[in-house]
């Protein structure tokens, strides 16, 4: 994809931060001043009409920081700044998740995306991270449930890097089975706890009469099926 | 001869008087006298005897300290008449042998008597304070060790006895008499004498004795014959025990014969080839199961091994009956079976197995077993109901007519699908009431009277929907006509009007009324509409039926036909057309094609019933074909039925969407028992849940796990629930 154009602009007349004045103390001049560069930023990207970041935006930025805009490290970031809306970033979550991530520039952020994948892969966060992912995609209102397609490249992008092998098989089993045509949170949940907890390619660990979701107990049928 | 109750009634203990002191030599004296009086005694010689004299005696004795000369001299001299007494015994040859033993005891029992009465004092006063054995006592010990222990009597006295029982099971007459009495002798002589001189041995013997003749039996009798022996020994002992035994001895002797007889070959005789129990079932031998059923109770397992068989078999057979392919051909003969099979048992088990309830239950056990085998069942059941109540009951009794619904009462019950013999039975009955096809409205309304006594309220309460529409339509009728003088009398239309919800779901269809019809159809739609304000009517043209009166050629035949409404909108076409093609007919009647090429078959091809004639004259309706009416029609009767209303088996989609229908139901209840249970329980496992939904819906259906579990996981979806986050089986309610 060429590179886009850049939608920074020129900071100067644009600048519509809080005026500091002669009684401000130093520690709120330095606030102030991180404030006014991630406004900066944050306009740079953002769209003028709307005054959020919106998927343009975004496909900007990720290229500014030489990150596709499918990676996982931009779905982490999404998760930090608690992004609500998928392909959209307000200028409240922008400075809290800039803030949270102590990073006010672009090259700091990219430096930082280690960093936050640390801390996204600890086992307290990683849940929090997982159940972010999925809500992340139900974009409608009051939609509850996620296409099969959509959930296959999610499971892949989200536990690929840890349960390769796994993730594989359930994909699979995803696409040729026919009775669910997409999935809830509960089930999605479903499939990280199967993946940490159930022994493969054995599946010996596997307790039918606990309460996992059905569509795990029909993968367990299938996997032991293929492999008889 | 001295009167011994003479002696008994006059003895009397003297108080002791005076101390008079006596010399040794006074004691061998009275000794003497003592010692001779029992030579007499025992020589049959006492009424030379003076009882009061010899009390003296042996009292002086006792007083002045010579108990211990007196008791040991007893002891010797009854030794040594014993000793001689034994010889005589063995002495004695063959037959007689008992004969004499038993002679000489009771002279001695008479002798022992008279020593006693004599020696009385020393009985109680010598004897206690010195722990002594009293004289009696003492004398049947001495009699046992000198006598019934002596070598050579022992074995003898034993293998005599055994003898002659043997001699008695082989059909031989004894002396049951001598017999008692030798018995009764070694009982007196004391219980270990009786039991280790007699019983055991007894019972060792019989049980070798019973091996050997069961496993003759078994070889060659049947298994009916071989009960009638085993239970003719069986009284045979018990009887014998009553006649000459120790009665404690009768548990222990028919416990061995119940062993040897019985528990050692019960398998081989209840599966005897065809005499077995399984023979005994099919012929009905309630004589000869009575009789297994009476030994085998008597036996540990017993009992448990009928029932196992029989339950067996009536599973293998039941499966048998609702696979059978040519059976479910016929629906009513289905069940009818089903009926014969269970009145079968039902005789079976009160006349032969005592109305025993563990077999009543392993019967309703079978039977819910198998019925459920076949899906079609609670289908067939219906069907048998509808026979039964257009036709089957028509001249029955109101007695017999409760029979025969209790009796379909009963199979429902069996029924783990009640909820596809609920919709099976609503789409019959729907049927009937609407062709007024019912023989009995008592023996309907009876029928669900008790389904609501089995199921609740909710179950029937649109079946008496169905009935109350009835009513109120003939009142709505009444009232049209009232409303309408301008009609006549001629009552050309009749509707019933009902309501939705009660009845089986039919898709709505219209087609094209003919022109006399309409006219009529649209005032009672508007009369109707007037009163009730707020509904809406739709015209049901697939369920109704009319009577046409026909003319066939020119002034030919006449007759009066019955037929569906879709048949009348097809027949009353052909007042104005010689010919019609099918399109044509399709286009005039806007009938839906399944069913018109249905309704012109029923018209054209079939025998008896062609009051239309098909150009080509092939068996299916094709698109091209040509409709004529058949001049040349005849019938012997005036009237003709030609419509079928009658509740059919149903084909093979009808049935997959009537199945289908019955799913989509269960969902909704699934889900309301979750909820029910979640609401009261607030927070339940997994295993549970599944357990107390299958509980509630039971009366209805068996509900699936795996169903319950998708109906979970919606419930989850939509909020009602959720998982906990700690335990994994745990679910909680979300209020």
């Amino acid at each position: 994809m060429p590179p886009r154009a850049s939608k920074r602009k020129a900071t100067a007349s644009q600048n519509s931060t809080s005026v500091t004045s002669a009684d401000d103390s130093p520690t709120d001049k330095t606030k102030t001043k991180k404030t006014d560069r991630l406004d900066i930023l944050f306009d740079s990207y953002a769209n003028c009409s709307s005054g959020i970041i919106d998927p343009e935006g975004i496909e900007a930025l990720c290229s500014d920081i030489n990150v596709e805009h499918t990676d996982v490290r931009i779905l982490m970031f999404a998760w930090k700044l608690k992004a609500q809306r998928q392909g959209y970033f307000t200028r409240d979550e922008w400075r809290c998740g800039m803030k949270a991530l102590k990073v006010d520039s672009l090259s700091k952020l990219k430096k930082g995306l280690p960093e936050l994948e640390k801390e996204v892969n600890t086992p307290g966060n990683f849940q929090d991270f997982y159940s972010y992912a999925f809500r992340y995609c139900l974009t409608e209102e009051k939609q509850k449930t996620v296409d099969i397609e959509s959930v296959c490249e999610l499971l892949n992008l989200v536990l690929g890097s840890q349960f390769q092998c796994k993730v594989d098989l359930l994909i699979e089993y995803l696409k040729i089975q026919s009775d669910y045509k997409a999935i809830n949170l509960d089930q999605w949940m479903g499939f990280l706890r199967f993946c940490k907890e159930i022994s493969f390619p054995d599946l010996e660990n596997y307790d039918a009469d606990l309460a996992w979701p059905l569509i795990l107990d029909n993968f367990v049928d299938w996997m032991k099926e293929k492999r008889s | 001869m001295i009167d011994v109750v003479a002696w008994a009634v006059s003895i009397r203990i003297e108080a002791f008087k005076h101390r008079v002191v006596v010399d040794p030599k006074y004691a061998d004296k009275t000794w003497k006298i003592l010692e001779h009086a029992i030579h007499e005694i025992y020589n049959h010689n006492a009424s030379g005897l003076s009882f009061e004299e010899l009390y003296r005696n042996a009292y002086n004795m006792v007083l002045h300290k010579f108990g211990e000369k007196l008791y040991n001299g007893l002891v010797d001299t009854m030794t040594s008449h014993l000793r001689e007494i034994c010889k005589s015994i063995e002495a004695a040859q063959g037959d007689s042998f008992l004969e004499e033993l038993n002679r000489k005891w009771n002279d001695h029992n008479k002798a022992l008597q008279m020593i006693r009465d004599i020696l009385m004092y020393m009985d109680r006063t010598y004897i206690p304070s010195t722990r002594k054995t009293p004289v009696h006592e003492l004398g049947l010990n001495l009699w046992r060790d000198n006598i019934i222990h002596s070598s050579k009597i022992h074995i003898r006295l034993q293998n005599t006895l055994l003898e002659l029982v043997h001699r008695e099971r082989t059909g031989e007459v004894i002396d049951r008499g001598l017999m008692r009495n030798i018995v009764k002798m070694l009982m007196d002589l004391g219980c270990s004498v009786y039991q280790e001189d007699f019983e055991k041995p007894f019972l060792e013997v019989s049980a070798e004795f019973y091996r050997g003749e069961s496993q003759k039996f078994i070889e060659c009798c049947d298994c009916g014959d071989y009960l009638k022996k085993a239970e003719k020994r069986l009284n045979e002992e018990i009887e014998r025990v009553t006649h000459y035994l120790d009665s404690k001895s009768e548990v222990k002797i028919t416990n061995v014969v119940e062993k040897e007889m019985i528990a050692n070959h019960m398998l081989r005789l209840v599966h005897m080839e065809n005499s077995g129990l399984v023979n005994m079932l099919l012929d009905d031998k309630y004589e000869d199961l009575g009789r297994m059923y009476n030994l085998f109770r008597r036996v540990p397992n017993g009992l448990s091994t009928i029932r196992e068989v029989m339950t067996s078999h009536l599973r293998e057979t039941g499966k048998q009956l609702v696979t059978d392919a040519e059976r479910l051909k016929d629906p009513v003969e289905f069940v009818q079976r089903l009926l014969d099979e269970k009145d079968k048992y039902d005789s079976i088990i009160t006349n032969a197995f005592n109305n025993d309830k563990t077999f009543q239950n392993a019967l309703n056990s079978s039977f819910e077993y198998f019925i459920n085998l076949n899906a079609r069942s609670p289908e067939f059941i219906s069907l048998f109901v509808d026979d039964k109540l257009r036709k089957g009951l028509k001249g029955v009794s109101e007695e017999d007519v409760e029979v025969i619904l209790d009796k379909v009462m009963m199979l429902f019950r069996y029924l783990q699908e009640k909820d596809v013999f609920e919709k099976y039975y609503k789409q019959h009955l729907a049927k009937r009431l609407l062709s007024g096809k019912t023989v009995s409205d008592d023996a309907e309304r009876s029928l669900i009277v008790k389904l609501k006594t089995e199921c609740g309220y909710q179950f029937t309460s649109k079946l008496e929907g169905m009935f109350t529409d009835m009513k109120t339509s003939q009142d709505t009728m009444h009232g049209f006509y009232a409303s309408h003088l301008e009609l006549g009398d001629a009552r050309t239309l009749v509707v019933q009007v009902l309501t939705t919800g009660s009845w089986p779901t039919q898709p709505g269809v219209t087609c094209n009324l003919p022109a006399e019809m309409s006219a009529l159809c649209e005032k009672f739609r508007s009369y109707y509409l007037g009163t009730h304000t707020g509904r809406r009517l739709s015209w049901q043209t697939n369920m109704g039926t009319a009577d046409i009166k026909a003319t066939f050629g020119k002034g030919g035949q006449k007759h009066e036909l019955n037929v569906s409404t879709y048949q009348m909108c097809v027949l009353m076409l052909f007042n104005n057309a010689e010919r019609l093609s099918y399109k044509e007919i399709e286009q005039a009647t806007e009938i839906p094609a399944a069913d018109l090429k249905r309704c012109l078959q029923s018209m054209a091809c079939v025998k008896g019933k062609n009051v239309l004639r098909k150009e080509p004259m092939s068996k299916d309706i094709g698109e091209e074909d040509a409709f004529f009416v058949n001049d040349k029609f005849t019938s012997k009767f005036y009237k003709v039925k030609i419509g079928t209303v009658v509740a059919q088996k149903e084909s093979e989609p009808e049935k997959q969407e009537t199945r289908q229908r019955v799913e989509e139901d269960r969902k909704p209840q699934i889900e309301a028992a979750i909820v029910r249970i979640m609401k009261s329980r607030r927070v339940l496992d997994h295993n549970n849940i599944i357990t107390e939904v299958t509980k509630q819906l039971q009366s209805r259906f068996l509900a699936n796990p795996t169903e319950i579990k998708k109906r979970i996981e919606s419930l989850i979806e939509r909020d009602f629930l959720e998982r906990d986050s700690v335990d994994r089986k745990l679910y909680r309610y979300l209020a």
